[in-house]
Order: C-alpha cells, then structure tokens, then sequence
C-alpha cells in the first residue's frame, strides 16, 4: 500500500517485480501476488505493457487497488488480465492487510488487520 | 456504454482473443471518461514503436495480437522507430537491431503500414471534421488544431485497439462543445522565428495545463511554423489543441500574456548546452518536403565540417519526393534519416554529447532521453554552425 502514484515503466523493475522508483516508499518492494493498493498511475502508455509482461512471467500482482482510475493501468489491468478496483478510499488500507478484491463486482474486503 | 449487438458479440469474445481485448480497453476508457458509444474514425496513428524506449516489454503482446488474428480495420500508421535502415543501421550493435525489427514484424502482420513518422499527415489527407485516433502528441496538436480533424490524444495500446476495431469512444475532443477554447493567450512577445513558436508552446504547454486556448498575437506563420508550437505545447502539457486569431473564448475566461522576456528565459532554460555540438539535428517533428528544399537551399556549396554530424530526419515517404534535395544534403556531408527518430534512437552510444537543434521539443527531452545538453537556435543558426 503506497499513497505514491506508480509508474509501470521504470518505476517496476520488468525482470523481478520490484519496485525501483528511487523516491518512493515501496522502492525495492516485489509487487509479485500482492494486491497493490496506490492512488493513481503515472508516466509513459508504455506502462501497460510492462503490466503485460509481468503478468505473463507470473510477476504481476494479485490485484490493484486504485483511488482514481487513469488508462495506463486501466489499460494495462485488462491486457494483463489482473483484476482492478478503483475509486477506493485507499486510506482505510495498511501494508499487511489481508484483503478480497472481487473485480467483476468491483469490491474490495479487508478480511485481517496487520498484526501490530 | 451503449453497445450494438456486434460490439457486444466482439466483447464477449465471439470475434477472438485480440478483438475482444481490444473491445475491453476501448469500453473501459469510454466508461472512465463518460462517453456513451464508440464512434467510427477513419485513422489510427500508433505511438510505442522505438525498442529504446519500448524496451523487451511490449514485444510478446503484440505478438499475441497478432497470434490471434489482430488485424487494424483502418488505416494506420506508426510512429518513428530507433534507427533508420541505411546510416545507423551500419553504426548501432546488432542485439538491438533484432528486437526492433521484431517490433515492426508484429505490426506489420497486425496490418499497420511502415510509415515511421511522428507527421502522418504529410502522408493523407484529412477531412475537416473527420474523427481518428492518434497517439504522438505533437500530431494530435497538429490534427486538431491546424487541420481541423478530431482526435483526443490516445496512448500506443489505446491506439492500436481503435485501430482494431475501427473504432473509438466518443468523449474528449470528439465532442463539438469540448473544442471550445477556454483561455486566451495574447502573445506580445514578436516571435521572428519557428523556434520562438516552440519556446511559446514549452512555456504554453506549463502553464495551460489540459486548457485550450486562442491564441492571439502570432505572426503570419506558415503550417511548418505551427508544427513547431504543436510538438512543444504537447511536451510540456496536456493540451489537445490550440485556435488561433479571434475566436471568442467563454465569457470570464483566464487571459495570459506572454513576453519576449518569457520566450528568451523559456530558450535560455532549454538551452543547457555549453560545449561544441557533436550533432545539429533537423526534423523534428519530421520534415515537411518545403523544409527539405529549404535546408538543401542553404546547404548548396558548402560542407559539412568534419568535426559534427548533420542529421535531417522525415519520413522515407518525404525523402522520396525530396530526393533532389536529399542528394544535395547528402553530397554536402549531412545525413538524411528517414523513419526514426533522434530523441529514440541511439545517440548516447554514437558518443553523442551535444545536440544542436532548432526543435524546442528535442532541446526539452535530449537531456533525459538522450543523455546531451542541447543548444536550441533557429535553422539559420544550426545550419551556420554545420557548414564551412
């Protein structure tokens, strides 16, 4: 869960799924079968195909979660076939939360709170 | 979004994996900006096609597209690749010459033609009116705001799923009440030159934001002159288009004035460069036939020196009925690349540090994407520095 917009490229390293944006909170974090919970995307249309490549290479995430919809990740969601929620109050999440998405009816759960 | 019986039987996958996925992205971004139905467009012009920006990513997608029988509806075209097929073909290493020529293939089985240029306009026509979907910004600009055809400003996959269907959704620009301007720019600094109209959309395309303005001031400026405002506008903001001359604004519209003061600084800033050029560039966006005659005009008897290199880049579609001009630029010592583009190629590995150029959108993007200082001056200037 960052409150940081996602860039898809270079921000997310194609090779590994790990967060590489040098500034931002969940740098050097694997995006792999998380539900990544963010605001918004950014940067380059680019990005939604390097949704694509990580999907196929099994290093996409479980799911995203998005406060404001922007079609780079909109795009990318469905190229990758990752299921995607958004206009969420992504602050009622917390990193460690175990979460249901339900992409078709566009719900989200938190079903345990981070142990803290 | 309301869709016909067919767009719902594509939807649901009866016409197949790409024209379904397709239909997805096109229905998504329509619901997300609140259009109510896809509407036809005549053209699609696809961004995303250099390897060094696109990198390995996109590759096994647009085969897969293309696998399963992605096929465009309209006509289409593709922006500038990574190197052209002649000069740095001969200079670039082979590991990234594969995988652009990969990227190409996938396009060209999905029915894309190999036009290679950020100016798809010098190519067709467009109808006043006429609706399409294009990605490369500075075209777009162009599109709407010089030729009066319509397109929003879509991204490379938006693009080519528009392309695919045929079709695309109807919000944005495409939308007669959209087009109105809404901010009013008065110019009172004298721009003498095109690359004062790129500086004016640098500092225009800042401070705008996603507005479109009338812009009043301009001198009589020629097409080629407009490219230039058009490409710098859409490098800095997200501005769609531009109107020109009185055309009224809504009433209590923000008015901005610019000044010769603002134009310098906006060259000054761009203008990082302090060694000796190793390149002076020309041609971007591509150059039109008038600006090929133009640059031969002003090449005829000289040479280039031997410590720079001189690129012209168009389309091969321009260089074809350029060739006269071509053979003299070429005969000078410069060299005239046709299909890539030189903010996306290579640069960095010729050892290229310098970049002179008269275009105010690579002068904003050479230090990021090309890793050189740039020198921004008018094409008198470059061409002075080049020649001896």
């Amino acid at each position: 869960m960052s409150i940081k917009p996602i860039s898809f490229l270079g921000g997310v390293d194609p090779a590994d799924g790990k967060i590489i944006e040098k500034k931002h909170d969940l740098c050097g974090t694997c995006i792999k079968d998380k539900i990544l919970v963010f605001p918004h995307g950014h940067g380059s249309t680019v990005g939604s195909y390097v949704m694509y490549s990580l999907a196929k290479k099994g290093l996409g995430p479980a799911a995203i979660i998005n406060q404001t919809a922007d079609p780079v990740v909109v795009v990318g969601a469905i190229i990758a076939n990752i299921p995607m929620i958004d206009q969420v109050d992504i602050g009622k999440f917390r990193t460690g939360d175990t979460v249901e998405v339900d992409g078709s009816k566009g719900v989200a759960r938190i079903l345990k709170r981070r142990e803290s | 979004m309301q869709l016909t019986r067919e767009e719902e039987r594509i939807y649901d996958g009866e016409r197949g994996w790409a024209n379904q996925t397709c239909m997805k992205i096109l229905v998504r971004l329509g619901e997300l900006f609140g259009a109510e139905k896809l509407i036809p467009i005549d053209s699609a012009h696809v961004s995303g096609v250099s390897y060094k920006t696109l990198g390995d990513a996109p590759i096994e997608f647009l085969r897969t597209l293309a696998d399963s029988d992605g096929r465009v509806k309209v006509r289409t075209t593709l922006n500038p690749q990574s190197l052209d097929s002649q000069y740095l073909r001969k200079k670039v290493e082979e590991s990234l010459q594969e995988p652009q020529l990969d990227i190409l293939r996938q396009f060209e089985r999905m029915g894309l033609t190999q036009s290679l240029t950020c100016t798809p306009y010098y190519l067709h026509r467009l109808a006043r009116g006429s609706h399409h979907a294009w990605a490369e910004s500075s075209a777009v600009v162009y599109a709407n705001s010089v030729l009066g055809a319509w397109t929003n400003r879509e991204g490379g996959p938006s693009a080519l799923a528009a392309a695919i269907i045929g079709k695309t959704p109807d919000y944005g620009i495409h939308r007669a009440g959209n087009r109105r301007p809404n901010v009013t720019v008065k110019v009172e600094a004298k721009l003498t030159d095109p690359t004062k109209l790129g500086a004016l959309g640098i500092f225009l395309g800042k401070t705008l934001g996603d507005k479109i303005p009338t812009i009043t001031g301009l001198p009589n400026t020629s097409r080629d002159d407009l490219k230039q405002l058009c490409a710098a506008i859409a490098t800095t903001g997200m501005t769609n288009m531009f109107h020109t001359g009185s055309k009224t604004t809504t009433e209590g519209a923000e008015r901005i004035c610019v000044d010769s003061d603002q134009i310098e600084r906006t060259i000054e800033e761009l203008s990082g460069g302090t060694g000796k050029p190793d390149l002076v560039f020309l041609g971007c966006p591509h150059c039109s036939l008038d600006e090929m005659r133009r640059i031969a005009e002003l090449i005829e008897g000289k040479r280039v020196r031997a410590s720079v290199e001189f690129w012209v880049c168009t389309s091969c579609h321009v260089r074809r009925a350029a060739a006269a001009y071509v053979k003299r630029i070429e005969e000078a010592g410069g060299h005239v690349l046709d299909g890539v583009c030189t903010v996306v190629s290579w640069t960095e590995k010729l050892g290229i540090r310098t970049i002179m150029t008269n275009s105010a959108k690579t002068a904003y993007y050479a230090p990021t994407l090309n890793k050189a200082e740039a020198v921004l001056a008018p094409m008198e200037d470059c061409l002075e520095s080049t020649l001896r």
